[in-house]
Order: structure tokens, then sequence, then C-alpha cells
């Protein structure tokens, strides 16, 4: 017969937010907690509330209370527990916490005695440290005035006993009264190895070498009442659960009573009214001639909804932002469901006019999911810090910060770390990691572990695979949102703990968008977007060489339907084009034939691993060619399957499916569509098959749909792709095709000026607008910019020239190239010598010059200008420059030499494509170049050889590799399969340049080489340095 | 003078190859940070595998190749490095080891000695493919000149002035030793060897490179001179004193071994070394002598001390003969570092100091039996227990015994008092797991033991130590 069970409430309690140290998440936390039979449980994070949304959703789904709470190291102080008892103890402990991160470096805290003064409405457990005095006692009890107890925190250590009477004693010394107290780090004992690996991550040292680091025993885990009840005398468990009763407070919506900044909002007007003067200003100035009556009728619609929701706070920022970054001619777009609406069109929030997308989803807002609006902006990556220091600045960082990302880990990370942890050396954990496609959450399988020489079935081998497979998903640290703002009319730190970036001058909040979201915090996405650097340069450059004034709208307005441009989309001709420029878009343009602006939707959307996966391409080109007839799978789905040809593409048909066919309501479709993005992490999305499969064979659909919709849903997990993106994408896309058709040497010299960006490199845009009739000058000191710039403007009805900018000279600097541009102003150079005092260049920067050639007018050749450039004293003679007068005889440079010094200066050559040079011996060993291949027919075997210009794993073709030769007149597509990949594997990774024996294979236009053999002739190159893009 | 310039061009690969057990097996040196290690050199048959010097280790052992890889040690380079000076020593007064992996001999002096130049050179080539070093050898008037030509030459012996310019007209200019950003300056303006550049006019050329580098022009030609440091044979203390008669007992040897041992301290307090090791040699009138090699935990230096050592190692030896001759050589001189006495020393008179008595026991007990303790930061009792010759760390305050079991043993005792515990400890999965709950105990004999059982289980103990 024995005793009842003790009741008890865990009071100390970490989760995975405390990073490395937590090794359970909160959900594993209250799920055990719940089979224990736990009254409550506090989760109480190293100096961070990151973690605690995601337990009150545990908290919600088991039943089990859930204490917030922060474990807290006082500098050079005791270690307390802070637990929230109501409302104003949340507030200040996040004020506390914020003070603590700010004062630190990203990801570190420090929390001082002076911080802790309001304490009102806080509970403190003091875990004392081993041999602490009563002092420390007596400044609790005065901070927290019978708010403060002693932990008692008993885990078979070396004597419980002693401890206890320690303890004891501290507490008769102190006032402080006792309580039972787990430090728990894990939900059961079977973690302690994940929690030993994690502490030697911590301290970035092996498990052999981790020593006194590691805990001795097992002990930290969620104990059975039956085992507290054993360690424990009875009242301190008691008082566990005195504690958990006063701590009423609950992390709600209305707990926190979000408010949104109001400052926007002009005396006299409330937010609907000034956002309603706003829009119908917009309409004036979007619609001179009036708008139509449907358009005022969504707009009314529109507003209406925005009322109910009252997001108009939210509106007003977000245009707001926008007109700053108009103000500043910074070039933006916005997309997402509620930016391509009338209402967004009027504020200049989008350039997509909604006679455009009446035809997409009215996904604009619902009440019923009432989530938040979706809006992302794109802005100029050059200029995007811009709009984040205006925010800033205009909120101030008390009411504005970034979002948080919880950066979780992947595959790669994972194994790298536990490996280390391991003891396994540097090198073998970079292979172990190399093994993991980068993003993959699958451990290796033992058949790849032996493929590489590790032998699986060694014990450390296997500790590394299990130890692995457990750390993938948890959380590692938290980084930063790209661009998701929260602004709020009180200082943020009433609400959630803000934290320094790594960045200076920004400031993150511990919560992700996921978190935002269920507490009803609004964020404002601004993001970075290259295109639209490069398009404004472009725009900027046709304005002042007189070719006009282009913007996003007026493109889309007056030349929507060029069938010039899409002309050229349907050959592929699409370098540098925005989106439709990958291999893979390249390869479906010609079968998919975009003709109007609907068709660059789809082409957006469709080469992306959801309609991949789901099967869904081939049925909609057959359909598009029409070669298989249109059908739907029932009356009620030809609505919503109506403009993608009964082949579902979007996420946004998916969810439409779900209600029409599988008898989802609105918001189920939204849980769905929120699974969809979580689906590997949790599996949630499992649930959802049974339903909708079910629902939809209720509604007399076929199973064989069924499934393959599933599928398709599953697809989207990673990569889903929303109608209302692609449309601002395609806005993108089109604009930049249009520019790339009509002006090509603008659009080139945009592109390049923006770079790094998208998947060409200046080399390959130079040549393919060469190839495309635009004459390109070579850098001289004369006439070249930083920036590439256009020549030979006289004419607009002719393409001007490219002057290559001093920018493309490597390891050149803007501010030298800005001053050798101010001095050539002031006159010209008359030779080497003046330039290099006027400008004020060192040895190293004339050099960079005369190796690039930019000094041929000065100086001649190459090698004479580095004669000249040497010949330069650094300082200036007190007579003037004596000029040598000696006749000096240097080589002269080969066409082999120029083309190497081209490649190695500029990373392109204006003289003959090296290729070119070796075309009569290749000829000589039966090698054809890419011109040859055109005229050949489907299935011949051919021998070609390029420069690998790229080589690409695509993660939706399993092991295939994609790889680009490039030779004098164009790129030739490689496919290699994997097992020849396996076979040839040193050539294919270590070849630059690349003999391919195979079957030529064309259909619709798009021409491959299926590689049968592979020949590495890098040899033949000498010293060019040719670098290809790999992409994993 | 005539300089012979002898390249090693795998040094450090063939110092590590002439000890190695299967030296045709594919072999690499790996050096570099922890990050990103590379092969420094390959031998023949890891070359065939595909393995090229400059290659990183992740890029070898991902294309698959099955090889030794072998610590690139840049010591043991140095230590081959006077290894060799001291044989080419041999063949010339004059070794200069200015430049890495490569040795310079005047040998015209030696001519006399060792015959002409064909001769001696071909004695160089025999010796060195015994001892297993490849190399290069060039003979030029001038070190410089030797030195470059060797880079690209092996065999080649010039004497005369206009054949070594054209020599050197032809060579390549990124071999000629002249700094990396003057050779890529003078590559850029497309000159390729040092005859296009010594065509240069001397002052423009001068204004473009440098003094310095116009300076290392004139000494490859001769006609600045090359300063060079030379070669002085290592320090080693060896000594010996001969008996004109037969000494048989070992009593008889201690004079003298106070002897010797007291020179070798005052030489090492003279170059401010101690030493560790030394050996004791006693030859006799016929067969091999005795070796008696002496080792010490430190490296001391104090006369009394090396003695006292010294005499308790030969006390024990039994000398097969009567000994003519008794040598001591002591080749490894460490830096001594003396132990910190207290000013107001108390010790008392009988008392011996420590290092004696360690010393004393080791001698008498042997090496294996005397030992220091260190703690180890390990949960596990038994690896945080570690013999050690250094010396002993503080213990963490944790209730350990003074006398740890080799081997824990059952505790059969039926009247056990439990005085503290349990202790848990569960740690050391990833090596060997330990999962155990500890008790202090009192034994009916009313000893204090550590023991333990599996964890919330009440059987029988494992004696695990003994509290003093």
């Amino acid at each position: 017969m024995s005793s009842p069970l003790p009741d008890y409430a865990e009071l100390h309690c970490l989760s995975a937010f405390s990073f490395q140290r937590g090794a359970s998440t909160a959900m594993e936390l209250f799920e055990r907690a719940a089979e224990l039979g736990y009254k409550a449980l506090a989760v109480t994070d190293e100096g961070s509330l990151a973690g605690i949304v995601r337990a009150k959703q545990a908290a919600d789904a088991t039943g089990i209370k859930l204490i917030v709470g922060s474990e807290v190291r006082i500098d050079g102080g005791p270690k307390l527990v802070l637990l929230v008892q109501d409302r104003p103890g949340y507030v200040a402990l996040c004020r506390m916490l914020t003070a603590a991160r700010m004062r630190a470096k990203k990801g570190q805290y420090r929390l001082m005695r002076e911080d802790v003064v309001d304490t009102q409405g806080l509970l403190a457990l003091w875990v004392p440290d081993e041999g602490a005095g009563a002092g420390e006692g007596d400044w609790l009890r005065q901070v927290f005035p019978q708010r403060a107890w002693i932990a008692v925190e008993l885990h078979r250590g070396p004597d419980d006993n002693a401890r206890l009477e320690a303890l004891t004693d501290l507490g008769q010394r102190t006032g402080l009264p006792l309580v039972a107290s787990g430090d728990v780090h894990m939900h059961l004992r079977s973690r302690r190895r994940l929690q030993d690996v994690m502490t030697a991550i911590r301290h970035k040292t092996t498990l052999a070498e981790a020593g006194y680091a590691l805990f001795p025993n097992g002990e930290r885990h969620l104990r059975t009442r039956k085992a507290l009840g054993a360690v424990y005398r009875r009242e301190l468990l008691e008082e566990t659960l005195r504690i958990a009763r006063r701590c009423t407070f609950e992390l709600t919506r209305e707990a926190l009573n979000y408010t949104y900044p109001t400052e926007l909002v002009p005396a006299g007007h409330t937010p609907a009214t000034w956002l309603r003067q706003l829009t119908q200003e917009g309409m004036r100035w979007r619609w001179p001639q009036g708008a139509s009556e449907e358009v005022r009728q969504t707009i009314e619609k529109e507003l209406d909804l925005i009322g109910q929701l009252k997001y108009e706070s939210f509106f007003l920022t977000v245009h707001d932002v926008v007109c700053f970054a108009r103000s500043k001619d910074i070039l933006c777009q916005g997309r997402g469901s509620a930016a391509n609406s009338a209402v967004c069109y009027a504020l200049g929030i989008t350039s997509v006019n909604p006679d455009e997308t009446k035809l997409l989803f009215g996904r604009f807002l619902s009440v019923e999911r009432n989530e938040p609006p979706d809006i992302d902006v794109d802005f100029e990556h050059e200029r995007r810090e811009e709009v984040l220091q205006y925010v800033f600045d205009k909120y101030s960082r008390k009411r504005a910060a970034l979002a948080a990302v919880a950066i979780q880990y992947r595959g790669r990370s994972a194994i790298r770390d536990v490996a280390r942890a391991m003891g396994i050396s540097q090198d073998l954990a970079g292979e172990l990691a190399g093994m993991m496609d980068r993003w993959a959450v699958d451990v290796p399988i033992d058949q790849h572990l032996r493929e590489r020489g590790f032998d699986p079935d060694t014990p450390l081998l296997r500790h590394v695979v299990d130890l692995t497979e457990q750390l993938i998903g948890f959380p590692r640290h938290l980084s930063q949102h790209p661009g998701g703002f929260v602004i709020s009319q009180y200082p943020l730190y009433t609400m959630v703990p803000t934290e320094n970036a790594s960045m200076d001058d920004r400031s993150v909040i511990q919560w992700d968008k996921d978190d935002l979201e269920y507490l009803g915090l609004l964020k404002v996405d601004c993001l970075a977007l290259g295109m639209l650097t490069a398009i404004r340069k472009t725009f900027h450059m046709l304005g002042d060489a007189h070719r006009g004034d282009w913007t996003l709208a007026r493109i889309l307005d007056e030349k929507r339907d060029c069938e010039k441009t899409y002309a050229m989309i349907c050959k592929a001709d699409t370098v540098g084009v925005f989106q439709i420029e990958s291999r893979a878009q390249m390869a479906m343009l010609p079968r998919l034939r975009p003709e109007k602006f609907y068709d660059l939707v789809v082409e957006v959307a469709i080469v992306r691993p959801g309609p991949i996966q789901g099967d869904m391409v081939h049925p909609y080109l057959r359909r598009k060619q029409g070669l298989e007839p249109v059908e739907y799978p029932s009356e009620d789905l030809r609505e919503v399957l109506d403009r993608t040809l009964g082949v579902p593409l979007f996420q946004e048909q998916v969810m439409k499916i779900a209600v029409v066919a599988a008898g989802y309501t609105e918001g189920q479709a939204d849980e769905l569509r929120r699974s969809m993005a979580a689906w590997r992490r949790n599996g949630h999305i499992e649930r959802h098959r049974e339903t909708l499969i079910k629902g939809m064979l209720a509604n007399n659909y076929e199973l064989e749909f069924a499934e393959r919709l599933f599928r398709q849903i599953q697809g989207f997990g990673d990569y889903g792709f929303p109608e209302s993106h692609a449309a601002s994408f395609a806005l993108l896309a089109y604009v930049s095709s249009w520019l790339k058709c009509h002006e090509p040497a603008a659009f080139a010299c945009g592109l390049i000026n923006s770079a790094p960006m998208g998947f060409y490199s200046p080399d390959q845009l130079l040549q393919d607008a060469r190839r495309h009739g635009v004459r390109v000058l070579p850098v001289d000191v004369r006439y070249s910019d930083w920036d590439c710039t256009l020549e030979d403007l006289h004419d607009v009805s002719v393409q001007p020239a490219i002057r290559m900018g001093l920018r493309l000279v490597t390891g050149f600097r803007e501010d030298v190239a800005r001053a050798i541009v101010n001095a050539r102003t002031q006159a010209a150079f008359s030779d080497v010598a003046d330039l290099c005092r006027r400008a004020c260049l060192d040895g190293r920067q004339s050099g960079q010059l005369a190796d690039a050639g930019a000094l041929r007018a000065l100086a001649g050749h190459r090698h004479r200008a580095r004669w000249a450039v040497a010949g330069v004293e650094p300082q200036r003679p007190l007579f003037g420059d004596v000029p040598e007068r000696e006749e000096i005889h240097l080589p002269l440079p080969s066409v082999e030499e120029n083309m190497l010094a081209d490649y190695a200066m500029t990373s392109t050559t204006l003289g003959p494509h090296p290729l070119r040079l070796l075309r009569t011996r290749l000829r000589a060993q039966r090698y054809r170049g890419w011109a040859d291949l055109q005229g050949l027919p489907h299935g011949r075997l051919v021998r070609t050889v390029g420069l690998v210009t790229l080589r690409q794993k695509p993660g939706t073709a399993s092991g295939v590799i994609f790889m680009s030769l490039e030779d004098e007149d164009g790129t030739t597509n490689v496919v290699v399969w994997h097992d020849l990949a396996v076979r040839q594997r040193r050539v294919l990774l270590e070849s630059r340049l690349m003999a391919v024996e195979g079957r030529l294979e064309t259909e619709s236009g798009v021409r491959h080489v299926i590689a049968h053999r592979l020949v590495d002739l890098s040899p033949m190159l000498g010293g060019l340095a040719v670098s290809s893009r790999d992409f994993q | 003078m005539l300089w012979a310039c002898i390249l090693f061009p795998q040094l450090a690969l063939d110092g590590v190859v002439r000890r190695h057990a299967s030296p045709d097996e594919p072999l690499a040196l790996i050096a570099g940070p922890a990050q990103r290690r590379v092969l420094r050199s390959v031998n023949e048959a890891a070359r065939a595998q595909g393995l090229r010097a400059g290659q990183a280790l992740a890029v070898a052992q991902a294309i698959g190749a099955r090889f030794h890889a072998i610590d690139y040690a840049a010591a043991d380079a140095q230590r081959w490095h006077d290894f060799l000076a001291a044989w080419a020593y041999r063949y010339g007064s004059l070794v200069s080891r200015e430049w890495p992996s490569a040795l310079l001999v005047e040998v015209e002096a030696s001519f006399r000695l060792f015959g002409p130049w064909p001769r001696l050179e071909a004695r160089l080539r025999e010796d060195l493919r015994e001892l297993g070093f490849r190399h290069r050898i060039v003979l030029a008037p001038h070190p410089w000149a030797a030195r470059v030509l060797a880079n690209v030459h092996d065999g080649l012996a010039v004497i005369d002035e206009q054949p070594l310019l054209r020599a050197l007209a032809s060579l390549p200019l990124s071999r000629c030793g002249l700094p990396a950003d003057v050779t890529a300056g003078l590559v850029r303006m497309g000159l390729r060897n040092l005859g296009q550049v010594w065509a240069l006019p001397r002052a423009g050329l001068g204004r473009r490179i440098g003094e310095a580098a116009l300076d290392h022009l004139d000494r490859l030609r001769g006609t600045q001179a090359t300063p060079l440091r030379y070669f002085q044979p290592a320090d080693a203390f060896e000594s010996r004193i001969e008996f004109n008669y037969e000494v048989s007992s070992s009593q008889s040897l201690l004079f003298p071994l106070r002897r010797l041992t007291a020179d070798l301290a005052t030489y090492l307090a003279g170059r401010d070394g101690g030493v560790q090791r030394f050996l004791l040699r006693f030859t006799h009138e016929r067969g091999a002598a005795t070796e008696l090699p002496v080792g010490l935990l430190a490296a001391e230096r104090d006369p009394a001390m090396l003695f006292e050592v010294a005499r308790s190692r030969l006390e024990q030896l039994q000398l097969p003969a009567p000994v003519r001759e008794m040598e001591l050589l002591a080749h490894q001189l460490p830096p001594f570092v003396p132990a910190g006495r207290d000013l107001f020393d108390m010790r008392p008179q009988q008392a011996m100091p420590w290092e004696q008595l360690r010393e004393r026991l080791r001698a008498r007990l042997g090496d294996e039996s005397v030992h220091g303790l260190a703690v180890r930061a390990d949960h596990r009792p038994e690896r945080a227990w570690q013999s050690a010759s250094s010396d002993v760390q503080a213990m963490p305050s944790l209730p350990r015994p003074g006398w740890l079991l080799h081997q824990p043993i059952p505790l059969r005792d039926t009247s056990l008092r439990i005085l503290a515990g349990p202790e848990r400890i569960e740690s050391g999965w990833w090596d060997g797991d330990v999962r155990r709950d500890y008790y202090v105990v009192e034994t009916s004999q009313g000893q204090r033991a550590w023991a333990f059982r599996p964890p919330g289980e009440q059987g029988e103990f494992m004696l695990h130590g003994w509290f003093a």
C-alpha cells in the first residue's frame, strides 16, 4: 500500500530555445508533463522568450498550464529563475531581458543588478551556487519582497543530504522559503546523449574533452512524481503548487494588446478616413480619366474588409515606406495576395494593374481566416538598407525591430557539429557533411556512408547517425528575418524582449513570423531584390541617353503585348531576364511558348518542385500544345482551374480545391496552407491526407486525382508558390524581357552594374550582348567610369555601344575609379605619369590598369604599359618629370597572352574567345562546336567541347547533373546521368575545359547532349582562369 | 672558389620515407591549418593515384585515393637539413644552410683531398643515394648562381664566366630567386628570362624593381659578393676516461663517475642547459662495450643529483668484464628550468629532497613502478584517475577515495552502513558507458569504502576504492 503520488509543478525547465542546452522541444516537454500528471510546467529558457510561443501552443495542445519565465544569471551575481505572475510581471521581464540583451553582443546577454529593480509581478527562485552566502538572500528578499524562494535542485549529486541541509540552513538565515525544482534540460533521461553532445558543441570541444562541463548523470529530465517523492520532502513539492497558482498570466493576443502606430494619421482623421482619402488620391493618379465602375466597386469592397479587420494602419505603414522609397528614387514592387489589390495599386504599392489581376483569386483578406495581410515589398537590393534605416529612424529602435528567424539544424550543420563533438577530425566531419545535401533533413543512409569509405557499423558512426537524426530540426541560434519589421505604438519591450542583430544599428525581437502571427502582431516585409536595382539603373541610363522615361507601370501599360518580346522569350533567348533565365526555365520556354502576361505568371510558377513533384507540368504542357483535351475533374472545379487548363499549379488553387472538392472550410484550408509550409518539420500534413482524400472521394472525385493533388501539396511544402507572388514576379520578368529585347545595351549595363546577381557573370552577359549585335568597347582610362556606360548615343534608332567600366577590373576599388573620373574631368591625361599623379594611383592600382589594358591609349600595349607604370616615381619631383629617353624593347603580347590577361584582369575578353583559338586543334580531333550542333537531327552521336560555365544539381532531379559548355558561338547544355557522374566524378568536378561524347536530343527547339563520356581538356587552356558557377 | 649547390626537392618527404616501414605505398605529407589541410608533398606511388602537392586534403579524400597521410613537421625537415649539413661538412669546411632545402659547399679547397669535381660529385651522389635523399647538384663559381641553376639543372658544372652567363641568361624569370612581386612585375612586361632583363637599361630597370632586386641580379652574375653564414657542427657533450688498468669493482668506478658527472654539470651550466638522458659506456678489453642509459624525469644539472642518479643505476649494473674505459655521452641537452626554492627552507637534515627521493625510488624499483597521478576531467572515476609522469593537479571538490582499485570487486559485507549517497554517475556513453549509484559506506571493520551498484537497485555492492 503506497501513499498517493505527490502533486507537482515544474518551475525550472529549459526548452530547445536555450540553444545547445535544452535537449527537448516544448511539445516533447509538455506531452511528457501531461503523461506524468504535472499540474503546471514553467518554460524558463535562459535569458530568452524566443521559445515561449511554441511553449504556449504546446501547453494549449496538452492542456497543461504554462508558466512563463526565464532563467538568468546576474552579472557577477546569483542565478535566478524568474516567473511571471501577471501582466505587469511579464512586461517587467521583457524589459529586463531587453536591457540585458541590448547591452551585449548578438546572442548574448548581460543582466546587471540595477536592471532588477522594477520586479512587480515577478517571482524569483534563487538557485544558490555552491557555498553561497546569506548576503545574496538578503538582497533578493528586498528586491522581491514575499516573492523570492530558494530553489532546491537535487540530482543525485555527491551528497544530496548535505546539500539539502546546507540549503535549509541558508533558508533559515535569509528567511527565504524553500521550493523543489528540477533544472530540467530534457523530457526523458534517454536524451542525455543529445544533451551531452549539445554541451560539447556549446563549449566548442569534444565529449572526451568536455569533462566536468557535462552533467554527471541524466537526472535533469522530467522525473516521475514517484521519483520526486523519493527525493524531496512533501512540503517542498507542495510549495511548487502554491507558486504555480500565483502565476495567472496567460500569453494571449488580449494580454499583449498589440497596438499599431497611429502617427501616420494626421489630426482630424481616423486611420480609416485617412486611408480612404489616400486611396482616392491614388485613384486619380492611376486612372486620370477615371476608374471604371468595376474598379471602384472592388476598392469599396477592399476598404470595407480592411476596416472590418482593423488593418488600416498596416496599409498606411506600407504606403508610408513605399512613399519614402519613391521620394528617394528607390524602385520597389509589392507582392502577395493583399499587395496585388486595387487599393495597393492606387497606393502605389504594386504596379500590377487590377484590371490584369481581376482574374486572380480573391485571396485578398478574409474575415474568417483572420490572418495578417500578405504584403511583401521588394526594394532595390543596393538601397534596401536605406529603407530599413528610415523605419528605425521614424519609429525609433524602441518601437521598431526586425522579426527573428530561428535557424534550425539541417543535415549538414547537424552532422558536422555532432561529428566534431564525437571527436571526429574536421576533415572527416567535412567529408560527412559533404555527403548531405545542403538542406537535407534526412541522415545519410548506410549505403552512402560505405560508398565514401565510412563503416556505418562502428559504434562511433552509429552514434553520429543517431544523434544527427535527433539534432536535425532543433533551433541552433536566432537570426534576423531578411526584412520583416514589427512596429508598435508602445515600446516593444512591453510585448517581447528585443536584442541586437549581428549588423550594427539593427534590433531583432525574439519571435519569428509564426510567433507573430499567433499573437496577432503585424509584420511589414521589406525585402531586397537585385533585379529592381538593375531595372532602375537601366531606366536611368535610358533617360539620360534620351531613349525614353520608362517606369514599370508605363511599360506594362504601353508595351504590354509586345510580339517581338514574346517571340524572344519563346526562343528562350532570356539570358539575364528575371526568373525565366535559369536552365530549367529556358528548357521550358520553347515548349510553353508564352504569348501573354498570364502565360508568364504560369511560367514563373511551373518550374518549381511543387508542380514537378505533383506531376502537373506535363499534363499542362500537353493541354497547352493542344495534344490532349482540356478537362475538368468536375464542373465545380472548372471555375478554380479554368485559367490553368484544368491543372492545378498554384497554392491558391490547391486550397480552393480543398474547399470546393473536399469540403474544407476556409479556415481549414488556411491550416492546410500552414501545414504545407511546415510539413517536413512536424509531419502535420499527414493528418490532412486522410481528410482530404476522404472528402474528395465523397464528392465523387477519382482516387488517382486525389492522390496526385496530395502529392502536389507535399511538394509545395518547401517551395509553395502562390499565384499572387508569381504575378508580381511575372511583371518583373516581362519588364526585363522587354528591356532586353528593345534596349539590350542599356539592360546589359544595368545588370552588370548591379552585380553580383542572377545566374550569369558579366562575361556571359557581355558575350550575350555582342551576339545580339551590341558593340562592346574595352576598359580605357580616358572613357571608362566605375560602372559600365553607354556610348555612341547620337542616333536613337541605333543601339548604343557599351563601354566597359572599371568595376570589371579585378580587385579595382570604386573610390579609385572615381578619382580617375574626377581628374579626367579637369583635363585629359597626357601620359601615364600624369594619370598616376593626378588620380593619386599607387603602384598596385596603376599595375591593375596596365594589365587590364586600360592604358593602351597612353602607353601602348600591356607590356609597355607595365613598364611605364612601374617607372612612375611615387613622389612628384621638384621640377616636373624628366621623361626617360632610352628606347626599350619589350616583346609584343601574343593573342593568347592578351586573352589570358583579359580573363585574368576583367574576367572577359573582347578578343577571340579561347575556344576560337583552340578551334583548329579541336576540329582535328573531330570535336564540334555549338554552331555545328544547331543543324543536326535528334539522336545523333556527337563530340563537342566547351568551357564549363555551370554545374547544377537540382534538388528535384535525382542525381542528374546539368552542365553548360560555352564556346565562341553559344552555350551547349549537357545532361550527366547519375551513374556517369559517379564513374567520372573527378573529370566532372575538376574540368574547366571539357569534351563530351554523347547523344544529341532536340525537342521543340530545346537542344541538349546526353553525355556518355567526359574528357578533361583543361591542360589546353594554359593559365586561363575560368570559374564555373556550381549550384547544389 | 667553386660552389656546389645540393638541392633536396623533397627533403621532408624523403626524411619520412627513409624511416617508413613500407616506402612504396602511397604517402603524402599534410600541412596547413586544421580547416584547410593540404598535401605538401607526395611520393611516386601517391602521384600515380592522382594526388598532387598543393591539393586540399578534402579533395584528395574525395577522389577516393587511399594513402598514408603523415603530418608535416617543419622541425623534422629542419633536423634533416642539419643532419645533411653535418654530412656535407665532411666534404668541405664552408657549408651553408642559407636557403631552405639546399646546401652550399665550397669544394675547390677539397679537390686536393677528394680528387677533381667529377670524382667528388660522384661521391656526393653515392652518399646521398645511400642516405635516401633525392637531390640535384650544380657547380658554379658563385653561390647564388649555383643555387638558381639547381632549380632547372642537375649535374651542370660551369666554371668559366662566359658559359655561366649563357646558362643564366636562359633561366626562366620565375626560377631566379627574385621576390615574387618583382618577378610578377617583370613577367607582366613580357619578360620571360634573365637575359631579357639584363638587356634592359640598368637605371630604368633599377627605378622599377628597386635596389635590392638589382643587387640580386648582380649576385647571380657574381659582380657582387653573397654574404653567407656557415654551418657549425652541433653541440653535444662527450667525455671519457681511460684507465691504465682494468677496473673490476663498480665501487672503484664511483670516483671517475663523479668526475664525469661533475664535468657534465659544469658544461651544462656553461651553456645554461640541462640533461634529461645520457649514456654511460664501459669499454672492455674484448667483447662489446656495455652501455648504461640513464634517464631522468625532468631536465637537471645539479652535480650531486646527476651523480646520485648515475650511481644508483651503476650499482644495479652487472658488468660482464673489467672496464678499460668509461665514457659519458649526452646528446640531448634540453633547457633547464630550476625548481623554485623557498628562501627560508626549513627541511630537516635527514630528509632527502623530493626530486632526489623520486629518482632513487625509480632507480631501485624500476621506471614503471613510480609515476605521478593526474586528474582528468571525466565523470567516470576510473577515467578521472590516470598515471602520468607529470606533476599532480588539484582534484575538484568531489568525495573521492585516495585509493581507487584497478578493477572494482564485489564487496561482501553483511553489516555495511551507508554514510552518504547515492551519487549517480551516468556518463561516457561515447567510449564506455558507465551507469552507477555510488555510496560512501562503512564496513563492519570500520573502514570507509567507496562502493556502487546499478542505478536505483538494492543489490550487492561493488567495491571501488578506500578512503584514507
